[in-house]
């Protein structure tokens, strides 16, 4: 297609029109569901007035370290899991362990533990990272094609050329496909943290919006800030992927 | 291909999801049923709705969905009582306890989904100012229960004594933030002449204790109470003689308020009534809490030291003139203009926009 914005675009409108009915039809007033361009109108001012960012500078600071710290312990973990078989035996059940406790029962123990400052967000944010990134890191490592590794190690290649040039190009699709997970999961995780206790980011405007000023159309305006963290995420995974590995 | 062709179907199912979305919360958002009369919120229809609903009027009781607060305490003990003593039935009222946070409580009181509720009177002002209908009926706590509490030995006896030291809070919101300002302004200070120390997981009473900060926000029935009993001796700081804020009372909506008038005013008068007999003897208010709520039975000590620092919470000067649950108007049109000044409120409210004392009893 020439236009691949249009669908995106046509998807859009639908949204906002389904969401417009919905309060038309159903007479919802703005503190139960506020309109759209209700919502609109408070996202640009919320903005302009400085009322944002600084909350949305602490949350994406929670973020960034967050991807870091998660991302780079899962990539060493997930090689290790794909190539040694007693690590994966010892360090599976802990792991499988740890991803079915939920991060909201986990968080404010980790606040207790750590502070309600940043590093909390970040352990928190990493914690949430972790696993599918992991995962998706050992599912590649071991996709590799075992012949490719043998040739590599006729021509005397060294461990940490097969490595960089066998190993992590041929798991990089599959760890994209972590990290694509990964990133949305790093919204949750900042979100989540901020929650259990902190005095600024995006999950406390949220609250101060809901339970202080009772300024919903902000709260969603809020939200909608959020929402949009995700997606440029997910869209900087996106490109990056397509640079290193190709479209899928 | 298959893309093209479902397409209809498609939109046809995202369209009758958006009306039946819409369906229910249009029906959600008309109210509670009630048993005894239709909830149509006309002028002419609540009317009537109300002498259908009268207390009394026949063998049928109508239902009241109430809110309370998160958890359950001893310190909704005169609730408990009402109802086990059978006040609301006497009444003719069916009364259903649900337990909420503030922040949901409000919006779903102005929605008609709770009949009534317990709100802070600081949040009410920016709920209403921001189009959420409901008011303000009667007031529990006469004093307004946010404190500043300190070690005595910290030497602070007043709010000029708090200029440089350290103040820990749970966070820069709520009724305990627009306290703290309150408080900080009877002796022409603000919060920048203080240092803050944000607590976001409420461990401001261990962080006083260990000396972390020089004095903390708090509640008169909690802090000071833990800490007196634990052996500190705590000096208490109130605001309600400069800036009379408005403490937690009994909200409902305006379309609730129309439709079972006579319902809550007997709701309120039932509440009132075992206020009283608590004041009287809190021994029965502890063991109403206890029935409603046997985990409390564990600490039966420190649940009754609650509950009198509740009691006493109670009255203020309004409420020692005219009785429980008075509202001293002059007091919230104080607190308007300094929650204006806060920059709280997004539109300007009067008090009357917030209020309503006929609900009360006569003579009261």
């Amino acid at each position: 297609m020439n236009r691949p914005w249009v669908p995106v675009v046509l998807a859009f409108a639908l949204f906002v029109i389904v969401w417009k009915a919905i309060v038309v039809i159903g007479g919802l007033p703005p503190y139960v569901l506020p309109p759209p361009e209700d919502v609109a109108e408070r996202f640009v001012s919320a903005w302009l007035d400085g009322t944002v960012w600084p909350h949305f500078v602490t949350t994406i600071v929670e973020i960034a370290l967050g991807l870091v710290v998660g991302v780079g312990l899962a990539l060493i973990a997930g090689y290790g899991l794909a190539r040694s078989v007693l690590f994966e035996r010892l360090a599976s059940p802990y792991l499988v362990a740890a991803q079915a406790i939920p991060i909201l029962a986990l968080a404010p123990l980790l606040v207790l533990w750590f502070g309600n400052g940043l590093a909390s967000k970040v352990v928190i944010c990493a914690v949430i990272v972790f696993f599918p990134v992991a995962i998706a890191t050992m599912v590649g490592i071991r996709s590799v094609d075992d012949r490719l590794i043998e040739l590599g190690r006729s021509l005397r290649a060294t461990d940490r050329q097969i490595l960089t040039t066998i190993e992590i190009p041929g798991a990089l699709p599959s760890i994209f496909g972590g990290l694509r997970v990964g990133v949305t999961l790093a919204v949750v995780g900042a979100v989540v943290g901020e929650w259990a206790g902190a005095s600024r980011g995006l999950a406390v405007l949220l609250n101060l919006a809901r339970g202080s000023l009772f300024d919903i159309p902000l709260m969603f305006a809020t939200l909608l800030t959020i929402a949009l963290v995700g997606v440029a995420l997910y869209l900087i995974v996106v490109v990056l992927e397509r640079r290193l590995v190709g479209a899928r | 291909m298959s893309f093209v062709r479902s397409r209809p179907t498609s939109f046809a199912a995202i369209a009758l999801i958006a009306v039946l979305v819409a369906a229910c919360a249009s029906s959600g958002s008309s109210g509670s049923p009630v048993v005894a009369s239709p909830t149509a919120a006309t002028p002419s229809s609540s009317a009537a709705a109300a002498a259908s609903a009268s207390p009394g009027s026949s063998g049928l009781k109508t239902h009241l969905v109430v809110g309370l607060g998160y958890i359950p305490s001893v310190q909704f003990a005169q609730f408990y009582l009402a109802q086990q003593a059978g006040y609301y039935q006497e009444a003719g009222l069916d009364v259903e306890f649900q337990n909420k946070i503030d922040p949901d409580l409000i919006p779903l009181v102005g929605q008609g989904a709770l009949d009534l509720g317990i709100g802070d009177g600081t949040s009410v002002m920016p709920a209403v100012s921001q189009g959420i209908p409901i008011r303000y009926i009667a007031t529990i706590y006469g004093q307004f229960p946010n404190i500043l509490f300190a070690k005595a030995s910290s030497g602070i006896t007043s709010a000029a004594d708090l200029k440089g030291k350290k103040i820990g809070t749970p966070g820069r919101y709520g009724s305990g933030w627009i306290f703290l300002q309150a408080l900080l302004s009877t002796a022409n200070l603000t919060v920048d002449d203080v240092q803050i120390v944000e607590y976001p997981d409420f461990t401001q009473r261990a962080a006083v204790e260990q000396g972390a900060v020089d004095a903390a926000t708090g509640f008169s029935n909690n802090e000071p109470v833990q800490l007196e009993r634990s052996g500190t001796k705590t000096t208490v700081l109130h605001v309600d003689d400069s800036v009379p804020l408005p403490g937690p009372g009994l909200i409902a909506g305006t379309k609730t308020l129309d439709a079972k008038h006579d319902a809550i005013a007997g709701f309120v008068a039932a509440t009132l009534r075992a206020m009283k007999e608590i004041q009287a003897n809190p021994a029965a208010g502890l063991d109403a809490a206890i029935k409603a709520v046997p985990e409390l039975a564990s600490d039966r000590d420190g649940q009754a030291a609650v509950l009198a620092a509740t009691v006493q919470s109670w009255s203020g000067p309004a409420q020692q003139a005219h009785g429980l649950g008075a509202i001293d108007q002059a007091g919230w049109t104080t607190s308007i203009s300094f929650m204006d000044k806060l920059k709280l409120l997004a539109k300007p409210v009067k008090t009357e926009d917030l209020v309503r004392s006929d609900l009360l009893p006569a003579g009261d």
